[in-house]
């Protein structure tokens, strides 16, 4: 998967499972924001990163990944690994 | 199988007559599996059966120790955790006095403070419940 394919992945299982419209979902908008996820719902996306991609993202990490680039900067490199 | 039990009144903070689980017989930092013979005097106990207020109650204390066991395990005290949420949660069959209950949970996922985890409950060994929760811990 290169990373154009992988970028429309992402936005695509995004937008279905936290019901927003896949247009909204730009490199540069903040992830929790625009998909509306509180405390709660954000271990849902880490749930479905693992599910679809394989990719378990500590919370460590996850407190850098403040964009949507930023999460698939860190896909690409996870999934490239 | 852990080689020493924890003490259980350490990792959950229901006391009796409300404690639905005696023993973990197993755990680590991704999974714990818990244990409960079901009493004549069980207050979710009537006309014999186990009803599904207890079971959810059980599945909910699992819970509630894997949350503990994470910290009891590392040194640190206990910190209770709080259902966020349960969903897909199915009760199969309702179990009997005396039945021996097992709670299989597995953590799935992990942001912050909340866990993302799976049950199978089993009495006697035959499926009767599975769910998903969300765990929260309590702030320090």
């Amino acid at each position: 998967m290169n990373k154009q394919e992988l970028i429309a992945k992402v936005n695509a299982v995004l937008a279905e499972e936290f019901e927003v419209d896949e247009a909204i979902i730009t490199p540069e908008a903040n992830i929790k924001q625009t998909l509306e996820l509180d405390s709660l719902s954000l271990v849902d996306m880490v749930a479905l990163i693992d599910n679809e991609f394989a990719v378990k993202i500590p919370t460590t990490e996850l407190s850098k990944l403040q964009t949507f680039e930023a999460l698939y900067n860190y896909l690409e490199e996870k999934t490239n690994a | 199988m852990l080689e020493q039990q924890p003490d259980i009144f350490a990792l959950i903070p229901q006391r009796p007559p409300i404690m639905m689980i005696d023993t973990v017989i197993d755990a680590s930092d991704n999974h714990i599996v818990t244990q409960l013979t079901i009493q004549e005097d069980n207050i979710f106990v009537e006309n014999n059966i186990f009803h599904e207020a207890g079971i959810i109650e059980h599945i909910a204390q699992s819970a509630a120790a894997f949350a503990g066991w994470q910290t009891y395990n590392s040194g640190q005290p206990p910190r209770i955790g709080y259902i966020g949420e349960i969903k897909n949660c199915h009760i199969h069959a309702l179990p009997k006095q005396s039945h021996q209950l097992q709670t299989h949970l597995q953590l799935m996922a992990q942001a912050g403070d909340v866990s993302l985890v799976q049950t199978q409950t089993t009495a006697n060994g035959h499926i009767i419940a599975d769910c998903q929760m969300k765990i929260s811990l309590k702030a320090q």
